[in-house]
């Protein structure tokens, strides 16, 4: 849905990111402010309801408590950063319409969308260490364990990647975890929204996050080639542009203010698989 | 929530019919599914909350305006991905009942990837009608309310009327 673009050395975002951190110490107040809204959510909700209904097993009534008053959003995420992020945002979008959705364009109509889903499932299956690892940080052991066998299954049977024989064939699940998710984990608030240029939202816990399993990426384990790195990224997110074509110019084409939709949509999403 | 299920299938049929896919029922099948929708979504409720604390200082007038450009602009999110409908599989994992409120979980299987969409529903006079949805964790109603709230600290309600009706009918040209 939101172009994502990985031109830019790592290195780049680690200076970037260190330097917001010196500018913006106020950060740590409003990661404090932000996780001790979620914490502070959840007794909210199960106050009162506990005996109505027909509430079978207790992790029935945990979650039927849960769901009826989630209506409450969390509250904006900070953006002291507004005009520089809604100025990579406009740069994104025309990157997007100008370069990548072209591109992608081209490449859908050469490659079926089979091939386009074992690119994807490749690609995906070099974020299993991440996955694994984040997993375990997490305190979920079976998880992390499911990961590793994903990673062993599908880096051979699925034939390096491309087939995802773990998923089809054994019923294995991917975890979707990564390390900005960890850090929430241990209580770190989302700080401040961030929007890259080239990779597009996330904030500044996030972009740690980003930065912290960028380490552990095959490509950077196996040490490959700079430009090969870059050659494949590329090719990975035209992959993945090719098969969500269309989304993005649903999404930002109903929005009123695009910016404004994408960060919310970026802050529900994460929260939600924070959640998790 | 028999009702609902059968005004889903109703959908599911309409969106699937070769025969409503002729260039010449364009209009039918339009009218099809706009009737088919209304009876699984409450677009009143779903604009009243998407508007927050400004809908109680609108007149009715005002609020019947803003529920059509509301629908529209629903519409138009959906509609290319209800026109590419083309019998994904679709898991109903839970349902969550609660006196007039019900949660339910499902997931579409689209491109061998697993999107998960829950709806949120209230009963009215016997019919359940679903008031919000998220996908992968997006909530649509809170969502749009991020977004007309940005809209309206700066230009107020009017404004956003604005945008609404400029914002459809650059996409009923494009169409």
């Amino acid at each position: 849905m939101i172009p994502h673009n990985v031109t830019m050395g790592k290195n780049f975002i680690l200076q970037a990111v260190f330097i917001l951190f010196l500018l913006f110490p106020v950060s740590h107040t409003q990661a404090a402010g932000e996780t001790d809204l979620s914490a502070g959510s959840e007794p909210v909700l199960s106050s009162g309801k506990a005996d109505e209904g027909p509430n079978g097993a207790e992790d029935d009534a945990g979650q039927e408590e849960k769901w009826e008053d989630e209506w409450e959003e969390a509250d904006a995420l900070a953006d002291p950063l507004e005009p520089f992020n809604r100025f990579f945002f406009h740069f994104n979008d025309k990157l997007y319409f100008w370069v990548l959705k072209p591109v992608a364009r081209v490449y859908s109509g050469i490659f079926p969308e089979e091939v386009q889903i074992a690119v994807r499932n490749f690609f995906d299956n070099l974020e299993a260490p991440a996955r694994a690892i984040n997993s375990l940080l997490q305190g979920n052991v079976r998880g992390s364990a499911s990961e590793v066998a994903r990673f062993t299954l599908n880096s051979t049977v699925g034939i390096i990647g491309f087939g995802d024989f773990a998923g089809d064939v054994m019923g294995l699940r991917s975890s979707n975890e990564d390390f900005g998710q960890t850090l929430a984990h241990y209580g770190a608030g989302g700080g401040f929204y961030i929007n890259w240029p080239f990779l597009g939202p996330s904030n500044l816990r996030d972009s740690l996050g980003m930065l912290g399993d960028g380490y552990v990426h095959p490509f950077i384990l196996l040490d490959v080639d700079r430009d090969v790195t870059i050659g494949l990224r590329t090719i990975e997110v035209v992959n993945s542009t090719a098969l969500t074509l269309g989304d993005y110019e649903l999404f930002v084409g109903t929005a009123l203010d695009p910016y404004a939709a994408v960060k919310d949509a970026y802050q529900q999403y994460r929260n939600g698989l924070i959640q998790k | 929530m028999e009702q609902l299920q059968k005004s889903v299938d109703e959908l599911l049929r309409i969106l699937q019919s070769q025969e409503l896919k002729e260039p010449d029922k364009k209009s039918e099948r339009k009218q099809l599914i706009d009737n088919a929708t209304n009876e699984i979504f409450d677009f009143r409720e779903m604009a009243r909350s998407s508007l927050g604390q400004t809908w109680d200082t609108l007149t009715s007038e005002e609020q019947d305006q803003f529920v059509g450009l509301f629908t529209r602009l629903i519409e138009q999110r959906y509609k290319g991905k209800l026109d590419a409908y083309d019998n994904q599989k679709i898991i109903y994992k839970k349902e969550l009942i609660n006196g007039k409120k019900a949660l339910i979980n499902t997931a579409v299987i689209d491109k061998d990837l697993e999107i998960l969409i829950d709806y949120r529903l209230k009963e009215n006079q016997g019919k359940w009608l679903v008031y919000d949805l998220k996908i992968e964790n997006v909530s649509l109603i809170s969502n749009y309310r991020r977004d007309f709230d940005s809209i309206i600290r700066k230009e107020q309600f009017a404004g956003l009327v604005e945008k609404m009706s400029k914002q459809l009918e650059k996409s009923d040209t494009a169409n």
